[in-house]
Formats: C-alpha cells, sequence, structure tokens
C-alpha cells in the first residue's frame, strides 16, 4: 500500500540535526595493508592523528612505495596490467605450484558413479529390504545372462528406439542392451488424477510428461513385475536375475506384455489430452 | 423360537442336565437320572483332566445342537498363474548343465591349442591357450567342468599356463617316467584356482593317453546320498556303493575310450554277468556294467587289470576334488548304527591307499587331490597334515640349496618348526593323518602380472572385457583381486556390473 500523503508524512520527511557528526574513521588503502606472510613489520603504515594517508605508488615517482620487495613488486605489476585491461595472469599456472585440478573429476573416478546411470538406477530399483551388494550381484548376473544370450530377433512391429545398433551387436554390450530395452518400452506420460475435480464425483485425469528418469523407473517397474510372476525354470540364486534378463530379452524381441502396458499408458495419454486446457484454466497445471 | 429351545441355551453343558425335557414333563413323572437316586447336578463335577472330563462330554455330546451355523466368507488363497511347472529334476539340470561356448565371444586369432608336451613347457607360462574338442568331450565326460567357472563366456574352453601348471605337469612327466606314484595334495586360497590345477592335470593326462578316473565331489561318495552294501568276507568290513560305482564306470567309459579300446585283458573274468575271456579290450569290460548291481564287480575287475604287473598298460591318474570330504567320519551307519570312517567306503579306501603309497601301478601315475575352501568340513587332521608337509618341503628345499653351496638363506628356513598336534585337542583322526604323512604339497598361489596380463588380454580379445589393457589397467585389476588371486579378478572385472 502507498504512503498516505498527507500533513503529517511530509513532516516526518523534514528532518533537523540537532549534534555534529561523528568524526569518521580514516580508511587506509588495502593495497597497503596487504603484506606477504613471511613479512615481518605490521602491514599499516604508522598513522599520524590527521596525516594524509599515503599516495598509492604509482602516482608518485618520487616518494618510496611502502613495501619493497620482488613478490610485492610483481603483485603490484600484476594489478596495474590489470587496470589497463591486460591480463598478464593466468590461474591456471601463476599462483599454483602444480597447477589446477581438473574440474570435473570423470565418472570412472568417483566412487558414488562408477557405474552407468541406467545400470545404477535399475539396480536400486530391484533392491529389496536395503540389500544393495545383492542387487549388485543380481544385476551383474543379468548383464552376464544378456552377453551369452544369443543376439534378439527383433519384430519389425514393436520398434526399439530409433538409432539403435543391430541386434548382434548388442549381446556384446550388455549395459547397451539393458539401456535399449527400458528406454523402448518407457512411457512418455503419466496419468495425473484430480480426485472428483471432474464433477460427481469423478476423477480429473491429466496426462503429464514423465522425465527421463521417471520414463526409466515405470518401464523397469513393468519388467519387474512380470519377472516377479514369472515361473523360474531351475532353481537357486541365479533364477531372479534370469527371469529379469529373460524378460528384458523378450522386451527386445517385442514379445513381452511390458509393450501392451505402454500403449496402453500412451492410449489414455492420448484419450485425456483435452483435459490439459482444462487443467490449465483451473490452475492444475 | 418355543421356550425351552432359548432356555437350552443358558444352560452351560458341564452340568449334563437334560433341559430338553420340559419341567411339565418332569413333573409329570418322565424317569429321569434324578429317579434312579444320583442327584442331577452331581452327574459330572467339573474336571478339566482328559479321563474325567471324557465321562462328562459323553452327555455333553448328547447336549449339542446341530443348528445354523455362522456364515464365513472364506477368503481364497491367492495363485499366481505361471503356467506349466519345470518336471521333477529339470530344474537341477537346469542348475548343473555345463555351457562351454558363448557365440556372442569373439574368436581369439592367436589362441592355440594344446598339444601332449604343452602344459610342461616351461615356455608356455603366462600364455592362455585353448582345450582342443576331444579333450573338453573327454573333461565333460569325467565332470571336470564346473558350474561357478567362467566357461560359458568365452568361445571356446582355454586355460591360462602357469608356473604351478607347469611345475605339477612335471613332476607327473617325471612319476610316469620312473613308474613311480605321484601323491600330490593341491591346495590354495579361496578361487585360487585349485579345481582348475586338477582340470589341467586331467587335461595333461588326456593328451598324454593316461587313463582318469576322476571324483568331481567327495562328498557324493561320503555324505550318504547314495546306496551303499557291505562287502562280504572283508576285514574290517568295508562297503561299495554301487549305484556311484556304475556312474563312475560309466564315466570312465566314455573318457577313455581310445586308450581303454587299446588296453587288453591279461585274465578271463568268468564271475562277471557277461563272460570276458582274456586278451579283450578293456571297454568291453567296462560296457559290462548296465545296472548298478554288476557295478562293483566290474569295477573291481577293471581297476585289477588296469593295475595288472607285467602287461603294458597306460599310467592312471586318480584325482579327486573336495579332498577334505574324503577325510572324514562319512555319514553313513554300520548296521549297529554306528558311523563309518570313509575309508572304509571301498571307493574312497581306494583313494587313501594311493595316498598313503600303498598302491604300485604298472605304469606309474598319480593321485592328486585337491582341497575346497567353500564347502569343505572343518578336517584338522588334513589342515595338520597339509601345513606340516609344506613346512617339511620348505626345509628340505633349504637344504638341498645348502648342499648346493647357498647357506645364507637356509638358515632362515631351516630355523621354522613343523607344526606338531595341539595336545588339548581331540578332534584329530589317525587314519587321516597316516594317509597324507608322505603326500606332497602343492599350493597354488597368486598369479603374478605377467600371468595377469595375459590372461586379462584374453578377455579382452574375447570382447568380455571391454577397457584398454594397459599396465594401468593390470595392475588395477590384479589389485582388487586380492594381489593376483586369479578368482578375485575374475570377479572384479568379469563378473562386476561395471563393464
Amino acid at each position: 500500500m502507498p504512503p498516505r500523503l498527507n500533513f503529517w508524512s511530509a513532516c516526518r520527511a523534514l528532518t533537523t540535526r540537532t549534534h555534529t557528526f561523528a568524526p569518521r574513521l580514516l580508511v587506509r588503502p588495502a593495497t597497503q595493508t596487504r603484506g606477504w606472510a613471511d613479512k615481518a613489520t605490521s602491514g599499516f603504515p604508522p598513522s599520524g592523528s590527521g596525516a594524509p594517508p599515503p599516495l598509492p605508488p604509482n602516482d608518485a615517482g618520487n616518494q618510496q612505495p611502502a613495501f619493497t620487495s620482488p613478490e610485492n613488486e610483481e603483485a603490484l605489476t600484476q594489478l596495474r596490467m590489470i587496470e589497463y585491461g591486460v591480463t598478464s595472469l593466468d590461474p591456471a599456472v601463476d599462483g599454483h605450484k602444480y597447477g589446477m585440478p581438473d574440474r570435473f573429476i570423470p565418472p570412472a573416478k568417483q566412487v558414488k558413479k562408477r557405474y552407468d546411470s541406467v545400470v545404477a538406477q535399475v539396480t536400486r530399483l530391484m533392491m529389496q529390504d536395503g540389500k544393495l551388494a545383492k542387487a549388485q550381484r543380481d544385476m551383474a548376473m543379468i548383464l552376464n545372462y544378456l552377453r551369452t544370450s544369443p543376439p534378439p530377433r527383433l519384430d519389425p512391429s514393436r520398434p526399439l528406439l530409433p538409432g539403435s545398433p543391430p541386434p548382434n551387436h548388442l549381446p556384446l554390450d550388455p549395459t547397451l542392451y539393458l539401456t535399449l530395452a527400458i528406454d523402448s518400452v518407457a512411457p512418455l506420460v503419466r496419468i495425473r488424477g484430480y480426485k472428483g475435480m471432474a464433477g460427481g464425483g469423478r476423477s480429473f485425469d491429466v496426462p503429464m510428461p514423465l522425465e527421463l528418469r521417471q520414463r526409466r523407473r515405470t518401464a523397469f517397474k513393468w519388467i519387474l513385475d512380470v519377472a516377479r510372476k514369472k515361473q523360474s525354470r531351475g532353481s537357486g540364486r541365479t533364477m531372479f536375475p534370469h527371469r529379469v534378463a529373460e524378460e528384458i530379452v523378450s522386451v527386445v524381441e517385442g514379445r513381452s506384455s511390458v509393450w501392451d502396458k505402454r500403449l496402453l499408458a500412451h492410449k489414455l495419454g492420448t484419450a485425456n489430452r483435452a483435459n490439459l486446457i482444462q487443467a490449465q484454466r483451473k490452475k492444475l497445471i | 423360537m418355543p421356550v425351552p429351545n432359548s432356555l437350552r441355551c443358558l444352560v452351560r453343558p458341564s452340568t449334563g442336565l437334560p433341559v430338553s425335557i420340559p419341567r411339565t414333563a418332569a413333573s409329570l413323572g418322565v424317569p429321569s437320572a434324578g429317579l434312579l437316586g444320583t442327584p442331577l447336578l452331581a452327574a459330572a463335577s467339573f474336571s478339566t483332566t482328559s479321563s474325567r472330563s471324557e465321562g462328562a462330554s459323553g452327555i455333553a455330546k448328547n447336549h449339542h445342537r446341530g443348528g445354523k451355523k455362522t456364515f464365513t466368507v472364506k477368503k481364497k488363497a491367492f495363485v499366481l498363474e505361471r503356467g506349466k511347472s519345470p518336471l521333477p529334476g529339470e530344474r537341477k539340470a537346469y542348475r548343473k548343465r555345463i555351457i562351454l561356448s558363448n557365440d556372442n565371444a569373439l574368436a581369439v586369432p592367436w589362441l592355440t591349442d594344446l598339444g601332449p608336451a604343452e602344459l610342461s613347457n616351461e615356455n608356455n607360462v603366462a600364455r592362455v591357450m585353448g582345450i582342443p574338442e576331444e579333450v573338453q568331450d573327454q573333461l565333460r565326460a569325467s565332470e571336470a567342468f564346473k558350474t561357478t567357472q567362467c566357461w560359458r563366456m568365452f568361445r571356446k574352453p582355454a586355460v591360462l599356463v602357469r608356473k604351478e601348471t607347469v611345475d605339477l605337469t612335471r613332476r607327473m612327466d617325471r612319476a610316469a617316467q620312473n613308474n613311480e606314484m605321484l601323491r600330490l595334495v593341491v591346495t590354495g586360497d579361496k578361487v585360487a584356482g585349485k579345481s582348475l590345477m586338477l582340470l589341467q592335470a586331467m587335461t595333461h593326462a588326456f593328451l598324454n593317453d593316461w587313463v582318469v578316473i576322476h571324483i568331481p565331489e567327495a562328498q557324493e561318495l561320503t555324505t550318504a546320498c547314495t546306496e551303499y552294501a557291505p562287502i562280504p568276507n572283508t576285514d574290517p568290513l568295508q562297503y561299495m556303493q554301487p549305484v556311484y560305482a556304475l556312474k563312475l564306470i560309466q564315466a570312465i567309459k566314455k573318457a577313455n575310450e581310445k586308450v581303454l579300446s587299446k588296453t587288453f585283458t591279461r585274465n578271463a573274468h568268468p564271475h562277471l554277468p557277461q563272460n570276458i575271456p582274456a586278451n579283450t579290450p578293456l571297454l568291453t569290460l567296462a560296457n559290462v556294467a548296465k545296472e548298478s548291481e554288476a557295478a562293483w564287480p566290474v569295477f573291481q575287475s577293471l581297476w585289477a587289470e588296469l593295475t595288472a604287473q607285467g602287461v603294458a598298460r597306460p599310467p592312471i591318474l586318480l584325482s579327486i576334488d573336495g579332498l577334505a570330504h574324503m577325510m572324514k567320519i562319512s555319514d553313513y551307519r554300520t548296521p549297529a548304527f554306528d558311523l563309518i570312517h570313509s575309508h572304509d567306503l571301498a571307493l574312497v579306501r581306494l583313494f587313501a591307499n594311493a595316498f598313503g603309497g600303498g598302491l604300485k601301478l604298472p605304469a606309474g601315475g598319480a593321485v592328486i587331490g585337491a582341497t575346497s575352501r567353500s564347502n569343505a568340513p572343518r578336517c584338522p587332521s588334513l589342515e595338520l597334515a597339509v601345513s606340516r608337509r609344506e613346512v617339511e618341503q620348505r626345509i628340505e628345499a633349504s637344504s638341498k640349496a645348502a648342499g648346493s653351496g647357498s647357506g645364507a638363506e637356509t638358515t632362515a628356513t631351516a630355523t621354522e618348526e613343523v607344526p606338531q598336534r595341539d595336545p588339548y585337542f581331540r578332534g584329530y583322526d589317525d587314519r587321516v593323518e597316516a594317509v597324507l604323512r608322505s603326500v606332497e604339497v602343492l599350493r597354488v598361489g597368486a598369479i603374478d602380472k605377467n600371468e595377469a596380463r595375459a590372461v586379462m588380454e584374453y578377455w579382452a580379445a574375447s570382447g568380455m572385457f571391454r577397457s584398454v589393457v594397459d599396465t594401468k589397467t593390470v595392475t588395477e585389476k590384479w589389485t582388487l583381486g586380492g594381489n593376483g588371486v586369479l578368482g578375485e579378478m575374475e570377479r572384479a572385472s568379469l563378473l562386476s556390473m561395471r563393464m
């Protein structure tokens, strides 16, 4: 609210000073107080009361600069060059004995990011009861299954991602195989239902786009659902990873029921696409 | 609802009061228990003991009323539709199947097959060499490959020739030349390659026309999972295992077909189901065992023929994996329900006898046992014997070196003490120690960086290891694998999810 314009506000603007100004503190040039670590004396020049502060060394040629040492000289020269607009200072070289460290540590060197991003995400989705090591062992078995299984026979009616490598290249790069399977069946949208917003207690379904990680998560959850319900052919600890791997192969070959789920999700999304405008009007999105 | 029925609801059953009789009827003189002189309410006193309450329940039975029961909806058990389940035995077959090739893996161009003298050639150390096709079949027939090994990753089975391999195969060759028996225990850390050392010994034997008798898991003999029967007229009483013997004969027959067909019987064997005259190929003799009833006599005849003196016989390799299972008291029982010592089982006794030095083979041979670190019962006598023999071997070697002149090193090992029994421990087994008193011990250790490099180059050439193989990578994996434990290196680079 704007301040009210009236007489009292105008009076408040008129100020009078009833006592004198406080004496101002002397501000010394920062360049002069700065010193090198091995310098014995204090950085502050002797300050007499009321004496004018010493001038910076560059503007009076006859006056001796306050502190002279070769390093200081060099530093001051560099400052002057910067003042002239010449960047003589290379931060990667000057002032560092061993140069600057690399800005970004490559992923292979980071403990937390040593695995491929899809593999890491998917492994954590497989985890049960917080047993990450078991999930990792399962993932290793899945990848090994993929690279020992014969090249997939693709189904033209279920096209994979455009630009995917030929099928006989897939088994030798199991990470790519897994990524391709997951990304190919990943849905683009999900349905967000607003309860009771459509009138008559019906929910108001609005399609929402999914982020990349969300898409992968949904797809792999579907794959896991199918794999968990499958019957295993053998016994032992390799069975669960083998079932997941079989499902991944069947996704790439177009036999999996996960494709139907994806189709259903997309159908729902297209059927409800008109609700997007409504949702914008209702300021839901 | 009629009144008497409603009343009946309020009466406790333990009183035994026939309430269905209406009060009016009772008053009219209908005969009841009360009229016979016993008070009605004292018919059944309260009791929780079963004998007393049984009489009471007889009365209570009459009291039971069949009426409308409460209708409860039973929850249906969740049944997962999973299609046809595998038939009995299929699961195990799936779990135990051995896959020896991976068509996706790239063929390694420089991989050469092993020849008869390759494994004992020093120049082949730190080289990966392929196993020839026919030897693969022989090894498969004698169950030398295991599911835990990574054969299924590569185009064809190949082995790394190690220093220990050359050492072992040379000892085998020497034994065969001198018509002696090499008695050797292969030991080492977990996943160091003990079973593979056994496999290499078998490969060498197959390539040099030995007869190989291999027991893939000693536990199959001693954990009471196969049939057994006492052998009559043996003292101490021994036991045969006919079903296992049949399986073993078939494995021997399949693996050593070539050698057995060139070896002929010396004596006739009329007591077998099929008459075997002298000068018949041993393969025919082995073929006689069709059923488990005849298996044990056939095995005995076969063994007698193989060890017959004075005729041309091939050298024999007896190999057994999981030695600790053979060196314990078995899970079998005598008729008096005492536990049977493993060395009283005839098949195991044959091996124990060979380890103990009581077996003389006509053309020499070897008996090699590999210990296991993952599936092994605790066997203090075996551990003691192995460690004792290791120290004794070191002392012998150092005394030999002293004899040849270098005296500086000898003082260090000569001070080493041979391990002795713990006097406060009872779990030692005299029979086991007697058997292992004079065996040689071969410790399979870590591989060095040259060998590591060779095996990693093979992995990379097969397309299974997707990284540049340089000194840095080799050192990295070598370190990750516990300073060169081959199985751990494999885990770190092939079986990891980082590829």
